[in-house]
């Protein structure tokens, strides 16, 4: 068993490069011109995010009911694969809005409430790391996972709660997209392909998780053991 | 003895070896004070910019140092400590419920502290300061809450007082935001409730999870 697994990822980059073509070929905005394509890999970090937040929040709820180890591996997989892409989002978001916006970060609330989802499952990952024994560690990530996910939903509503410069909701919104057929095509497709990495990402460091576990379960030689004591030439044990 | 009995002379024991050791009022006051008082040298010490920016600078010192109140080191409890409350029959939400009160407690205390500080400092427009009656309790309690359960979380790990804060200042920016926003609405002649009902919904969202993780947590220690 590989770490990625052997079809999965030529699944990913075929279809990553589907979504690339798709992407280019979509037409351009009528007002942001070809700046906008930023978008068909922003969009999909964003719901990405999203999604490797609420698997956390499942597989903590899981793990609460169940206490099964895997559930807490899930749990650690999805928050950090949902750490990686709400960055992506953070990044692309931030490229797009120099040249847009005319700054690479603004007091927006969609921006601000993304950045502090971001710092809350850090301190997630944080937690984590810093609690070495395994069932210690998945109960306290268990509790904590269940209070960060509070954050996921005030991300998503910020733009309708509050005043901001991000655009509301276009396609996860009531009623017909509000988005060009053809864009919304394209953007459906590098969905699919970002899924497939992030499933990817997801397998890969639930397999890496599980194999640290087994390894630490597994007692191996000590540091030191290979060491004798030493003798001096002539001299016997009796003296 | 009842629950809420309990509390109260948990409450009662924490405030005590508070003052017997003075950490969160006598230490960690102080060390806001000078934050406060580091500011205007950094940024200049423009009268009318410090009249500005001088609450604000407040909540935030508050926000940050408050936390260190809560996860004073006389808030730890060792494991003998908690397998003897557990003997007792404490349960572990009546547990950290007491140690939320007694830190806010410390945490109002800390927060009337800081405001003459303020005032000397900043020289703030009054306006508003009324709500200050209201908004003071609402982020203690919900400060001292957060900070309560952050400190559960690393209960017995090294980077405890580094890692409570990366745990919970996220989930407490609402308060930050209440707590800036409600006086400054009230100048502006504009109702503060909204404001007022964020701080209380974060307040009473902590609860929620104290009340849900403690028994959680407590298998934890």
């Amino acid at each position: 068993m590989t770490l990625f697994g052997r079809r999965l990822p030529i699944v990913a980059a075929v279809l990553l490069a589907v979504g690339l073509a798709a992407g280019l070929a979509a037409p351009p905005d009528r007002i942001q011109g070809n700046l906008q394509r930023l978008m068909y890999v922003h969009v999909p970090a964003a719901w990405l995010a999203y999604l490797g937040f609420v698997i956390t929040f499942g597989a903590s709820v899981a793990w609460w009911w169940r206490r099964k180890p895997g559930h807490d591996r899930l749990a650690a997989a999805a928050a950090e694969v949902g750490v990686f892409f709400t960055g992506l989002a953070i990044v692309l978001g931030s490229v797009w809005g120099k040249p847009v916006w005319g700054v690479w970060w603004t007091w927006d609330p969609r921006l601000v409430t993304t950045a502090l989802m971001f710092f809350v499952y850090l301190g997630y990952l944080a937690l984590r790391r810093a609690t070495l024994d395994p069932q210690v560690r998945a109960r306290r990530a268990a509790v904590f996972g269940v209070v960060a996910f509070v954050q996921v939903p005030i991300v998503h509503m910020s733009v309708l709660w509050w005043r901001s410069l991000h655009q509301p909701p276009t396609v996860l919104r009531p009623g017909d997209p509000t988005i060009d057929h053809s864009m919304l095509a394209a953007l459906l497709m590098n969905l699919l392909a970002f899924t497939v990495v992030f499933t990817v990402f997801l397998r890969a460091r639930m397999r890496l998780a599980a194999a640290h576990d087994e390894a630490d379960a597994t007692p191996g030689p000590l540091a030191g053991d290979a060491v004798s004591a030493p003798r001096l030439e002539g001299v016997t044990r009796d003296g | 003895m009842t629950a809420w009995l309990q509390l109260v002379q948990i409450t009662r024991k924490d405030l005590l070896i508070e003052a017997r050791s003075g950490e969160a009022l006598l230490v960690t006051t102080p060390f806001g004070a000078v934050a406060l008082l580091f500011v205007p040298l950094a940024v200049g010490t423009d009268t009318p910019l410090l009249r500005e920016i001088g609450p604000g600078l407040y909540w935030v010192v508050v926000l940050l140092f408050g936390l260190l109140v809560t996860l004073r080191h006389s808030a730890v409890d060792t494991p003998a400590q908690i397998a003897l409350l557990r003997l007792c029959g404490v349960h572990p939400v009546v547990r950290l419920a007491g140690r939320a009160v007694a830190s806010a407690l410390l945490l109002l205390a800390f927060e009337l502290l800081l405001v003459p500080v303020t005032v000397a400092l900043y020289d703030p427009a009054p306006h508003g300061w009324p709500w200050l009656l209201v908004v003071l309790p609402l982020v203690a309690t919900g400060l001292g809450l957060l900070g309560t359960l952050a400190g559960a979380l690393a209960q017995g790990l090294d980077g405890r007082t580094t890692l409570g804060p990366v745990l919970v200042l996220p989930l407490a920016v609402p308060l930050l935001l209440g707590a800036t926003q409600a006086p400054r609405a009230a100048a502006l002649g504009h109702a503060p409730w909204p404001w007022l009902l964020l701080m209380l919904t974060v307040d009473l969202i902590a609860v929620l999870a104290l009340l849900l993780g403690a028994p959680h947590l407590e298998e934890v220690a």
